[in-house]
């Protein structure tokens, strides 16, 4: 095999895995906060990229792309922060949280996703890329943009890690999520504090959303797949610490990198879930962690 | 012990009838084939989420993998029927056999995994068998599925002939063979070890209940129905496609098993009839559809997590007291005269902490005795008592809350046996009884121990067919010959023929017909009873039986010999600090009421009590 | 005697639709600490977590310095069984309004955030006064109270001993500046040796004029440390003590369950 296709197919899946990364972390967060599995991510993603589409519109170049980015992340914040009250909230008391809030977010999924085709329409779209220069590395051709997309993915992790480790809100928030009570008799707002969670995750999920928006073309059913895969990276990684679903997401994007080469398009997925329960079965926990939940 | 009548003798029974009558008249009316499509589907959807409820409801397994026994019979008809090139009949066969297969290996990773990640293995299954489905297109035909599959025949006629009638009853059939398997199974001891395991999991390991054998078994056996139904489906529409792995269809079963209800058979067969017109007439909406559907399901979870079926429950229970208390009102206004004649005094409302309720007080200056009437019973099961000891007492008797003549009264704060007390308190303050004798059957029996043990004043205490007990619930399958009869005693909603059986049964199947008597459990409200029941674990238990042990009061069980629920041995072995002839006795053949089944000798014994009693108070006033 | 800290008046309450307590009568004065004494099961928790509202309380009032904490009026019966309340009903205590007063709750048993270290667990306590002076006081105060705390000051929750997590949980209550601190159970599991130490410090913080109330099963480690007592049986208070004639374990035996035998 030539260094050149190796080459490229290892940038393509580091790509992929900064993607992955980012929208497992913020899968990851709400399951830690809250317990339960946001299965309206994914269109998280979706609507993220949506909007930053619709917003970039406006304006042309590298300032579209940006203003796109930024509006879409505070838009998806609320969107989230609001779902936590309409999706979770009203039965958090209920011993079946966990199955009604599967239920629940599958069905803002199918709402949101159906609400993207009637506002968009089901043609493909893409967000313009601001970088378009290519270079050449021993042989294999690489986007710039490509690049500074995993740049902002790592720094945009970095950040979050920070936010949660050194600030008394993130604190706040990883306490609420080992000690629902004790964080309520302490006298903080579990609620706000849980909405919050899910705001940030679905505010990476629109960062993510807008990245692969710029790489490939969007439609308005395009959040299963990031589910998909970020639910296999969680599964894969754990959730022990910050950075377990993080090295999963790189795991997975290069073996989905390599496999899409070897295997075909098919047999990728399906070598995926394979894996997955493989895993499942194996350590129920992840590959890097110990069963508990925590950021 | 469990009860569990059979089907025909509970309060579903003429309904279920009803709806079969409908459901087999109803394409012979409605002759286009699109309506008969319609409900072809409603039955392909009840039989999907019915079966769904097995594992999600009854057993607590999340199975996301459920649609793809669906699938497995779908292509497992395809594949035999046509690329094999089976007779039809038996590819339809091939299905469960698969998707049973399936099942089994399915459960190795369930088998070890709990809550979300059932949930996500099963997802990640569906999506591998997806997978591998759409990469063989050599056998499957790929993402464009199978086409043409073979149609079902009998004797040469074609099923689809005549406007699809073939596969209309085909489908009711499918549907009422389902039903049928869900509602035995769910009886079964199986059904019941499935329950056990999703409600108390180490409990029920500990009591002897294989969690893997279990776990397996309930996803093998939500398999078959699905497996079947999907055969069904390959050889009704004549196509396959991978559509049927989709999050849609998933969702549709879904929202139909949860606007139905979970652990309710019937559930989802009403919402699988209202989720398929919805959608059926929202077809043209196009995503509103889904939006709608979205919404819905969003809207049931998030208010009202019952469903349909316990929607229905609810307005049945409405309906129930809402009847009881006009029969109950109506009984006040024109069978005073009746009652009177019985008990030889009119009764009258009285207003106590705990609602009004309906007293019936001879008067007089002699020492008062209380009566205190049992569950699902009134007053007038006293009559003879009144009969005997006009001349020398003042008798007062009172109809619970809910029970009799005196008005339905609030679930929560009313219906306990604490609450009953207090009631007996009030009254006795009220009417200024003093320090009365108090007797309690059954229920009552409770009650007035309650009322002793709070210290109120009391000269003498009469139990019958009461087991005092220490420890609940404990205690209670000590005190009580385990029987079916018990659980009737707690259970809200009676059939008719529930309702004769309890009636016999407390006052004793030789004793006459007994009219008020028999009227009063028709008349009783359900949610006392089930609240009654419930309460029970907040009752002072110790405290009642210290109040044996101290002998502080003058205490006499006088049973029935032949009473089908105490434990006669049980009552014997307590300690009793004062009891009128040195140990429980028994009246003559008598059952669960000898004071009505053998009234003579029964009051003779009473009449010695309360001599007893009365000496006994003597004693303590002169020490 | 001094103005009422904290008064309970009728309180009745539980898990819908199990009633727990009924009908719960207490009274506590500034610079008084009291004890609640009874069986393991019978709702002395359930007592005190409703009146740190994280359950809602179904009848009665809790008036905390003056100001009532719950909603006025009992809560309204559940009719329907299917029917999601907690959508529409508003709750009738919060425990964030709790806190700010200055009724603080120390769990039993209490795990707090097991991933979290001490000293993140000891920046985001005073959340309830925040605002408030004397906070970096209380700091200090704790530093001196449980000096083992400094030791472990990076380690994690989860990895610190039954006594450590106690000295933990109770400076958690401290830095909230309480009024009123509750303390469920403090010696739950720990050895002789740590009661007794735990036993000085809650002396101390008793002794520096924080009211208390105090839950334990050791009768001798309670009426060591409390003026007044209850008595709590089956869901309502049975008893009231006084200091001055703090019974003897048998002595409390018999009140509660009978004579032997």
């Amino acid at each position: 095999m030539a260094l050149d296709t190796l080459l490229f197919i290892l940038t393509s899946g580091i790509l992929l895995g900064g993607l992955y990364a980012l929208m497992a972390t913020g899968l990851a967060v709400v399951w830690t906060t809250l317990g339960v599995f946001n299965f309206a991510h994914g269109t998280f993603v979706a609507l993220g990229a949506y909007i930053a589409w619709e917003v970039s519109q406006q304006a042309s170049g590298g300032l579209g792309f940006m203003l796109g980015a930024a509006v879409a992340m505070v838009v998806m914040f609320c969107v989230g922060f609001a779902s936590h009250y309409v999706l979770i909230k009203p039965f958090e008391r209920n011993a079946n949280l966990v199955l009604l809030a599967v239920i629940t977010t599958l069905a803002a999924a199918s709402l949101l996703e159906n609400g993207i085709l009637l506002t968009w329409g089901p043609r493909d779209k893409q967000i313009a890329p601001p970088i378009g220069s290519k270079f050449e590395l021993f042989g294999a051709t690489i986007g710039v943009h490509d690049f500074v997309v995993l740049g902002i993915a790592l720094v945009a992790l970095l950040a979050l890690a920070l936010f949660l480790r050194r600030t008394s809100y993130g604190r706040a928030m990883r306490a609420v999520a080992q000690n629902r009570e004790a964080a309520e008799l302490m006298g903080f707002n579990v609620s706000r504090l849980f909405a919050a969670a899910i705001g940030l995750s679905a505010a990476t999920a629109a960062l993510a959303g807008i990245f692969i928006g710029s790489l490939r073309f969007m439609n308005p059913a395009f959040g299963a797949d990031p589910l998909m895969k970020s639910l296999v990276v969680v599964i894969l990684g754990g959730v022990a610490r910050f950075t377990s679903p993080i090295y999963a997401a790189f795991i997975v994007g290069i073996a989905e990198s390599f496999s899409s080469y070897f295997l075909g398009l098919y047999w990728t997925p399906a070598v995926l879930f394979g894996l997955m329960i493989v895993v499942l079965l194996i350590r129920p926990e992840g590959l890097f962690g110990r069963r508990v939940k925590t950021l | 012990m469990k009860y569990a009548p059979p089907f025909q003798r509970t309060n579903g029974f003429w309904p279920i009838v009803a709806v079969m009558a409908v459901l087999a008249v109803v394409p012979l009316v409605f002759t286009e084939t699109y309506a008969r499509h319609a409900l072809i589907l409603v039955f392909i959807y009840a039989v999907l989420a019915s079966n769904w409820d097995l594992s999600l409801g009854y057993g607590g397994i999340v199975n996301f993998a459920h649609m793809t026994f669906f699938a497995i019979g779908l292509y497992g008809y395809g594949i035999t029927a046509k690329v094999l090139g089976l007779e039809p009949w038996l590819a339809l066969a091939s299905g469960p056999v698969l998707a049973v297969g399936f099942a089994a290996l399915l459960a190795i990773p369930i088998l070890r995994l709990e809550g979300i990640y059932v949930i996500l293995v099963t997802i990640a299954a569906a999506q591998l068998l997806l997978q591998i489905v759409v990469s063989q297109s050599d056998y499957t035909g790929g993402t464009s599925g199978m086409v043409l599959l073979p149609r079902l025949t009998i004797a040469g006629y074609k099923l689809s002939a005549d406007g699809r009638i073939g596969y209309y009853y085909l489908a009711l059939l499918l549907t009422v063979c389902s039903t049928v398997y869900l509602y035995k199974l769910e009886r079964s001891s199986l059904g019941r070890a499935i329950k056990a395991l999703r409600d108390n999991k180490y409990y029920a390991i500990s009591r002897g209940v294989s969690e893997g054998r279990i776990r397996l078994l309930t996803l093998c056996m939500s398999a078959v129905f699905p497996g079947l139904a999907g055969g069904f489906y390959g050889a009704y529409l004549r196509v396959a496609s991978p559509d049927v792995f989709g999050l849609g269809f998933l969702t549709i079963t879904l929202s139909i098993l949860l606007l139905g209800g979970v652990s309710t058979i019937w559930g989802s067969l009403i919402a699988a009839f209202v989720i398929t017109v919805v959608t059926e007439w929202l077809g043209d909406f196009g995503a509103w559809r889904n939006i709608i559907i979205a919404v819905l399901i969003v809207g049931v979870v998030v208010v009202y997590p019952g469903g349909l079926f316990a929607a229905l429950q609810e307005c049945w229970g409405l309906v129930n007291r809402f009847k009881t208390n006009a029969v109950a009102h109506w009984r006040r206004r024109f069978g005073a005269a009746d009652r009177k004649a019985v008990m030889g005094a009119t009764d009258r409302l009285i207003d106590t902490r705990h609602g009004r309720i309906s007293v019936c007080d001879t008067g007089g200056e002699g020492t008062a005795i209380v009566f205190v009437h049992g569950n699902s019973s009134c007053k007038e099961v006293f009559r003879h008592q009144f009969d005997a000891y006009r001349e020398h007492y003042r008798l007062v008797a009172f109809d619970l809350p809910g029970h009799g003549v005196s008005p339905n009264a609030d679930p929560d704060a009313d219906y306990s046996v604490e609450a009953f007390a207090e009631i007996l308190r009030d009254l006795v303050d009220q009417l200024g009884l003093g320090r009365p004798a108090v007797f309690g059957w059954s229920l009552g029996g409770y009650v007035a121990l309650e009322y002793a043990a709070q210290g109120h004043p009391i000269a003498g205490l009469a139990i019958s067919g009461t087991s005092p007990i220490t420890k609940f619930p404990d205690d209670m399958p000590r005190g009580y010959i385990p029987s079916p009869h018990m659980e009737l005693a707690g259970k809200r909603f009676h059939s008719p023929y529930e309702k004769r059986n309890y009636a016999t049964h407390t006052i004793g199947p030789d004793t006459p017909y007994e009219p008020l008597v028999w009227q009063a459990v028709w008349r009783t409200d359900g949610l006392a009873r089930e609240q009654v029941f419930a309460t029970l674990k907040t009752i002072n238990w110790p405290r009642q039986m210290q109040l044996l042990r101290d002998g502080r009061v003058p205490f006499a069980m006088i049973n029935g010999p032949s009473d089908p629920f105490i434990n006669h041995a049980y009552c014997r072995t307590l300690t009793y600090g004062n009891i009128f002839g040195g140990a429980p006795r028994n009246v003559g053949t008598a059952g669960h009421a000898p004071f009505l089944e053998a009234p003579a000798a029964f009051n003779a014994l009473f009449d010695r009590f309360l001599c007893f009693a009365t000496d006994a108070k003597a004693d303590r006033s002169a020490g | 005697m001094t103005a009422p800290l904290l008064e309970l008046r009728g309180l009745s309450g539980g898990y819908p639709p199990v009633s727990v307590f009924r009908g719960i009568d207490l009274t506590i004065y500034e610079n008084e600490s009291v004890g609640l004494f009874g069986p393991n099961g019978h709702g002395k928790t359930t007592l005190l977590k409703t009146i740190a509202g994280v359950i809602d309380p179904w009848e009665g009032d809790i008036v905390f310095a003056g100001n009532r904490l719950n909603a006025a009026g009992r809560m309204a019966a559940r009719t329907s069984r299917h029917l999601n309340y907690d959508l529409f009903r508003k709750r009738r205590i919060k425990a964030a309004t709790v806190v700010e007063q200055g009724l603080i709750y120390v769990m039993q048993g209490n795990l707090l955030f097991p991933e979290l270290t001490v000293e993140e667990v000891l920046d985001i306590a005073p959340r309830a006064a925040r605002g408030r002076s004397g906070i970096k006081d209380m700091h200090r105060r704790v530093d001196m109270l449980f000096p083992r705390l400094r030791e472990r000051w990076h380690s994690k929750i989860r990895y610190l001993s039954g006594g450590e997590r106690q000295m933990l949980s109770i400076a958690v209550g401290l830095l909230a500046l309480p009024r009123l601190l509750v303390l469920d159970e403090p010696t739950l599991g720990l050895s002789p040796k740590l009661r007794i130490e735990l036993g000085e410090a809650i002396g101390k913080i008793r002794d520096s004029e924080v009211p208390l109330i105090i839950v334990d099963q050791n009768l001798e480690f309670l009426t060591s440390l409390v003026d007044r007592m209850y008595l709590f049986d089956h869901g309502s208070i049975t008893r009231e003590i006084a200091g001055d004639a703090m019974p003897s374990h048998d002595e409390v035996m018999a009140m509660m369950f009978g004579k032997a035998g």
